[in-house]
């Protein structure tokens, strides 16, 4: 028992003094049993105060500390160190959250709060009289990591964390790298293309001795944790020898015998494809590819190139790594049929389409025949929705369709653009481009949410109708040849991976971080990080900026060998205990084996394996298992303070 | 109301990483619940004693509310099943010793549900009043 | 002649974008010196009240890491300090002359004030952006980090109290500047922004008219170690109840030479909003604005809450503001859903100043320069794979040294910049 304790009430600036009475806190934990000190501070966290804790610690010869802030996501490790750093064991260190569960939650109710803020302090009282001296595990750590997804964000976390010294191995689902940015030509702010980005990461990757690269991977499953992950991949069939040298040649006799012919993806649709492709000449990896679900066997291609293996089977792979890195990036908004006319009126398409439409065409723009001359860019579809989930804005389509737009008069110089936006958004340095567009003529109009955009069909026209507020809220209605629908981000379906990893989703369904600030690329999930688009709608520069933010954490995690971990483990009292098998039966981790002892048989925990989860614990009949930092004992003195 | 507490008083056991970033959640929002909920956070919902449960009701506690962590669970995806037994247990207990089971209520709290806990809270105060 | 001090990394600048760099480098195990020019470090950021979109404090999320870089075994902080003359001599080879400036008090100071208390001399505190007064030996601001007193010499009258009064002895009129000689292998510029100056902009009165404030100075009214602890409007110390924010003040015009978007004031300003209205319930905020650029994540969300909460959306840029004789101002501006000229009368106008780049590092390379970008701020010279490459090898750039960014996007552009600098150091790809 501990009885030498030191008490820390903080005002966080006025986050908790505005409704917590600090000062009658503090009177009250100083009147507590065995505390020798009870203060306020104006911010806990601030070195300053640290260093007066330390000095209190030191002189005061406190055995335990309690801090009254905010919540212990925060700084529970803030504090731990305050304690070692004044030879306290960090265990005896005890965190009350008065932020976020108290004065925040309850600032309609000031006394009340304060009502809640004294039993809240006496029960982490309780537990620190309770606390015990406890060592961290040391678990030895893999200095590996599977990157999944390579596209931009990921190959670039991938050449990084190999240049710091991590192995890497990165799966991609497609058959193909790049993602995204190898469908885009020029690319805003750099004018560099897309595919130019692609080769030069997918070369440098080819490069490195230890990255290995796998496309057509999925992970299959996942077992154990940070620092020691064994993961599972299931590599799908390409139906092509890794050995093919591609000889362009044979290649598009192949693709000219293959019977089967679909509508093209990698062209939204624009164009058609067979089952044996390859989407342009320097995709990489440098090997053509079978869609198995169009591919009919027929065999007729296998006659023209002994490459083409059509018996090839999936794999299953084990890898063992010590962090998952997730770069699994977003996908386009798919507008419903009928939002905006899409589908229905025939010259409406997305920008995504207009984007290829632009690379197939080379002098004059022409859409199903006809050559176009105005063109008509609807803002916002599938973000700021007003009606719909989608509240978020995706923040790159603003810049990309005034690119976009620039590139068109570029190529085809007597095209018309009319922007119907709803506030342009070219954040930053962007700004440029939307004064070049305005330069060159460009017709921006804007709405607000209450009265959105309308395209329709009258007298054989695509007709755009908008309430323009730039105008004075004239209504304008202008006739187009092409609507390009400016589609946002949406985060990419990954229902396997989000049932593996188990990352937590935020409401606009991505991934989510732990805090935009202090841990931005790190889940809850440890040693399993997020970056670029999967995270939130970002741009290639700034998908980029966050891979390499997590490739750092991740090297910085598992390069070192080993990884310390919280000493929560289960305890098996061995008198107690009359061997039933029931905790070793829900014992997720197989940490639980029987024992026998001059004939008596009981259960131990087997500590490497033990994760500290408790599962264990409500399921013995003699109550014999407890685990460390909840014993019975801390949980129940906890709960007396909270009602007392 | 008065500066005294005279609401029923709620007992919730949260999970460091999945429901209780929830209540922070709520807290950061400014959204209301009772201030007569204390929380007390454990690894894994699926790790909680009836023992305790009955020990916080013992000791005056109107009533126990286990924010679980669900599906979202990132040691065992038997965790759900878990909680559910162990509930089920505990409501056994409870009628043994001639508690009434309402007073333990269980619902999946994921990291970013404060809206649902808030709703969760107001409730089981009011029916616990009632 | 003294052997000079080896590192691994140079960071310069010790703002968040600085410190979260020197932070990852120091947890790989890099040696890391960070220079400060300022007397604490943290940036801009220390001085903020509330961060957007999730509205917890600046300090909350400062603090922690002020204190986590200044007692990181690997990372030695010289505050009050500049660097110059940095060369390369080869791949992992610089080095550079290392300035401290005196500030006449030594590390014994405890930061206990009371020198304050005696120095007569009363100047304005920069750290309060001028909103009141401070003493020429003074302690920089409460969460300093390090927390010890500074003579402003220039403002000193050289009476000697303080040096009479300090319990710790720590007053020292003897020092003078020190030079030395630095390796390093590899560096960080993070040296941040610089705020527009609004007295560019002679028709919005500032500077003139007392009751039109900055942002900043608005920030400084609404943390919680403010200097009134409330929100008061300067002329007569009135609680205002009709605030107007211009937005776009000093960005996105040609005319005074900063033609692009600053990318942070739209949401910053709806932050003071929406604090304002929780710290002046009765009072009316309008906001005239160009576009609201709520791109980031939760931003949107954020937008709408503030509307949600009654603040006032006016699209429209202020012309002209004129000052009536209680104080009150006139702004002139463009109503542009209406399409005409309309008057409307505030008792405090803020101006949302933008970013602007700081450019010191041009001055601080010897033998070869650090290319500026089109705005003048420092180049990247592969934006989209290596967004911290600037045109030297072994030099990268973190935070707002690259363009104007929020704190997110700061980290994040810091932790570009650790991870290249940490490869370089590592030898590439192998
Ligand atoms: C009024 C206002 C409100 C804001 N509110 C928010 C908000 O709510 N949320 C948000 O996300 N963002 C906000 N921002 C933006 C935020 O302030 C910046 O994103 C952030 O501070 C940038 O950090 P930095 O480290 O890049 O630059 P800085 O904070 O400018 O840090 C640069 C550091 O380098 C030092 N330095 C400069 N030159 C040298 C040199 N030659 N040698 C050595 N050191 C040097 C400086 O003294 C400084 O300490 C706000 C900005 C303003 C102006
Ligand atoms: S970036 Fe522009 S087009 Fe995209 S959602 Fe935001 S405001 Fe709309
Ligand atoms: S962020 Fe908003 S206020 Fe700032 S320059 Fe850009 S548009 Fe103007």
């Amino acid at each position: 028992m501990r009885n030498r304790i030191g008490v820390y009430i903080c005002y966080c600036g006025s986050n908790i003094s505005d409704y917590v009475d600090c000062e009658k806190v503090k009177d009250i934990a100083a009147e507590t049993t065995d505390v020798i000190l009870s203060k306020t501070t104006m911010f806990a966290c601030s070195d300053s105060a640290q260093n007066e804790m330390i000095e209190d610690i030191k002189n005061q010869k406190l055995d335990a500390i309690v801090v009254a802030s905010c919540s212990p996501k925060l700084h529970l490790n803030t504090f731990r160190n305050v304690a070692q750093r004044a030879g306290l064991n960090q265990y005896n260190y005890v965190q009350v959250n008065i932020r976020e569960q108290c004065s925040w939650a309850h600032s309609n109710t000031p006394p009340q709060a304060t009502e809640k803020a004294i039993k809240l302090v006496k029960a982490g009282i309780a537990r620190a009289k309770q606390s015990q001296e406890l060592t961290p595990m040391a678990i030895p750590s893999t200095n590996s990591v599977l990157v999944v997804g390579a596209g931009v964000a990921g190959m670039r976390a991938a050449i990084e964390l190999a240049k710091m010294g991590t192995e890497v191995f990165i799966i991609e689902r497609e058959y193909f790298v790049g993602g995204r940015a190898a469908q885009w030509n020029e690319l805003f702010t750099t004018n560099e293309t897309g595919r130019e980005v692609v080769s030069r990461l997918y070369n440098t990757i080819m490069e490195a001795n230890n990255i290995t690269l796998f496309t057509g991977a999925d992970i299959d499953s996942k077992t154990g944790s940070v620092g020691n992950f064994d993961v599972k991949l299931r590599i799908r069939p390409r139906h092509v020898k890794p050995d093919c040298k591609l000889d362009w040649g044979k290649f598009k006799k192949a693709v000219e015998v293959c019977p089967v012919e679909f509508d093209d993806p990698f062209n939204f649709g624009l164009t058609k494809q067979k089952a044996i492709y390859k989407n342009f000449p320097s995709e990489f990896p440098e090997i053509p590819t079978i869609d198995v679900e169009h591919c009919t066997k027929c065999g007729k291609c296998v006659d023209i190139c002994d490459k083409i293996d059509l018996d090839q089977k999936e794999e299953m792979l084990n890898i063992n790594v010590g962090a998952v890195l997730l770069t699994t990036g977003s996908s386009p908004y798919e507008p419903k049929t009928g939002e905006f006319g899409y589908k229905e009126i025939e010259n409406v398409v997305t920008l995504q389409q207009l984007k290829r439409l632009i690379e197939l065409n080379e002098y004059d723009l022409i859409f199903k025949g006809k050559k176009i001359k105005n063109i008509a860019y609807v803002y916002c579809v599938g973000s700021r929705q007003v009606d719909g989930e989608n509240k978020y804005c995706s923040r790159y389509c603003c810049t990309s369709a005034i690119h976009t737009a620039i590139m068109v008069k570029e190529k085809y110089k007597t095209i018309n653009n009319f922007h119907f936006t709803r506030g342009i958004r070219t954040y930053g340095k962007q700004e440029a481009l939307y004064h070049k567009a305005s330069k060159q003529g460009d017709i921006f109009l804007q709405s607000f949410e209450d009265s959105p955009t309308e395209v329709y069909k009258e007298n054989g026209h695509t007709v755009v109708k908008i309430k323009d507020i730039l105008t004075a809220d004239k209504e304008l209605e202008v006739n187009t040849d092409l609507v390009v629908l400016v589609t946002g981000m949406i985060p990419r379906k990954n229902d396997s991976i989000n049932n593996i990893l188990k990352v937590p989703i935020g409401r606009d369904k991505f991934y989510n971080e732990i805090h935009p600030k202090l841990r931005p690329v790190e889940t809850v999930i440890d040693g399993v990080l997020i970056a670029g688009a999967c995270q939130a709608p970002l741009n290639i520069t700034e998908s980029v900026k966050s891979s390499l933010s997590a490739a750092v954490k991740v090297n910085s995690l598992i390069s070192k060998g080993k990884i310390e971990l919280e000493p929560t483990l289960a305890q098996i009292d061995k008198l107690l205990c009359n061997w039933c098998d029931k905790c070793a039966d829900v014992c997720p981790y197989s940490a639980i084996v029987k024992e026998v002892k001059n004939g008596k048989m009981f259960a131990v925990v087997h500590e490497a394996n033990c994760k500290g989860c408790g599962m264990c614990l409500p399921v013995c009949p003699s109550n014999a298992i407890q685990l460390i930092g909840y014993t019975d004992i801390e949980i129940e003195s906890m709960i007396e303070a909270l009602i007392d | 109301m008065d500066g005294k507490t005279t609401a029923p008083r709620i007992l919730v056991f949260s999970t460091e990483k999945i429901s209780d970033p929830a209540i922070d959640l709520a807290g950061l929002l400014k959204k209301h619940y009772p201030p007569t909920v204390y929380t007390i956070n454990v690894p894994c919902s699926s790790s909680i004693k009836s023992k305790w449960i009955l020990h916080a009701l013992d000791k005056g506690f109107d009533g126990v509310f286990i924010a679980a962590d669900g599906t979202d669970c990132s040691f065992s995806d038997t965790c759900t099943e878990r909680t559910g037994e162990l509930v089920q247990r505990t409501h056994a207990l409870m009628k043994e010793k001639g508690i009434d089971p309402a007073k333990l209520k269980m619902a999946a709290i994921c990291s970013v549900c404060s809206e649902p806990f808030v709703k969760h809270m107001k409730n089981f105060v009011e029916a616990l009043a009632s | 002649m003294v052997e000079s001090k080896e590192y691994d990394v140079l960071v310069i600048g010790g703002g968040i974008a600085g410190e979260e760099a020197a932070l990852n480098l120091a947890n790989i195990g890099y040696k890391v010196i960070l220079v400060e020019k300022d007397l604490s470090i943290g940036g801009k950021m220390i001085h903020l009240s509330k961060v957007f979109p999730t509205l917890d404090c600046g300090a909350c999320i400062t603090t922690p890491k002020v204190s986590e870089t200044a007692r990181h075994p690997n990372i030695e902080i010289f505050t009050f300090s500049e660097v110059q003359d940095i060369e390369k001599h080869a791949e992992n080879d610089f080095s550079a002359t290392l300035i401290e400036n005196p500030r006449y008090v030594t590390d014994d100071c405890t930061g206990c004030q009371i020198c304050e208390e005696k120095c007569p001399v009363v100047v304005e505190d920069q750290y309060q952006w001028n909103l009141v007064g401070r003493k020429a030996v003074y302690v920089p601001f409460s969460i300093a980090n390090p927390r010890i007193a500074v003579i402003d010499i220039e403002n000193c009258s050289l009476c000697g109290l303080c040096e009479k009064v300090c319990p710790a002895n720590a007053i020292d009129f003897s020092q003078v500047e020190k030079k030395s000689t630095i390796k390093i292998r590899s560096i960080i510029i993070a040296t941040g922004f610089e705020l527009f100056d609004p007295l560019l902009i002679p028709r919005y009165g500032y500077g003139k008219f007392k009751n039109v404030v900055t942002s900043m100075q608005m920030e400084r009214q609404l943390v919680p170690t403010r200097p009134f602890n409330n929100v008061l409007r300067p002329m007569d110390g009135k609680m205002p109840d009709n605030i107007a924010y211009v937005l776009c003040a000093g960005s996105r015009d040609e005319t005074v030479g900063n033609p692009i978007c600053s990318q942070v004031c739209c949401m910053y300003s709806v932050k003071q909003a929406q604090l304002l209205m929780g710290a002046l319930p009765m009072a009316d905020v309008t906001i005239y604005y160009i576009n609201i650029r709520a791109f980031g994540k939760g931003f949107c969300e954020f937008f709408q809450q503030a509307k949600g909460m009654g603040i006032e959306f006016i699209k429209g840029k202020a012309g002209l503001i004129k000052e009536k004789e209680n104080g009150n101002l006139i702004i002139l501006y463009e109503d542009i859903q209406q399409g005409n000229v309309k008057e409307a009368e505030h008792d405090l106008v803020v101006l949302s100043v933008g970013m602007l780049p700081n450019t010191d590092f041009t001055e601080i390379f010897k033998n070869s320069r650090v290319e500026q970008d089109l705005y003048n701020y420092v180049n990247k010279v592969d934006e989209l794979c290596c967004p911290a490459k600037t045109n030297i090898d072994g030099v990268f750039v973190a935070g707002t040294s690259t363009g104007p960014l929020d704190i997110p996007d700061s980290i994040l552009s810091a932790g570009a910049a650790s991870a290249e600098a940490a490869g370089y150091l590592n030898g590439g790809v192998k």
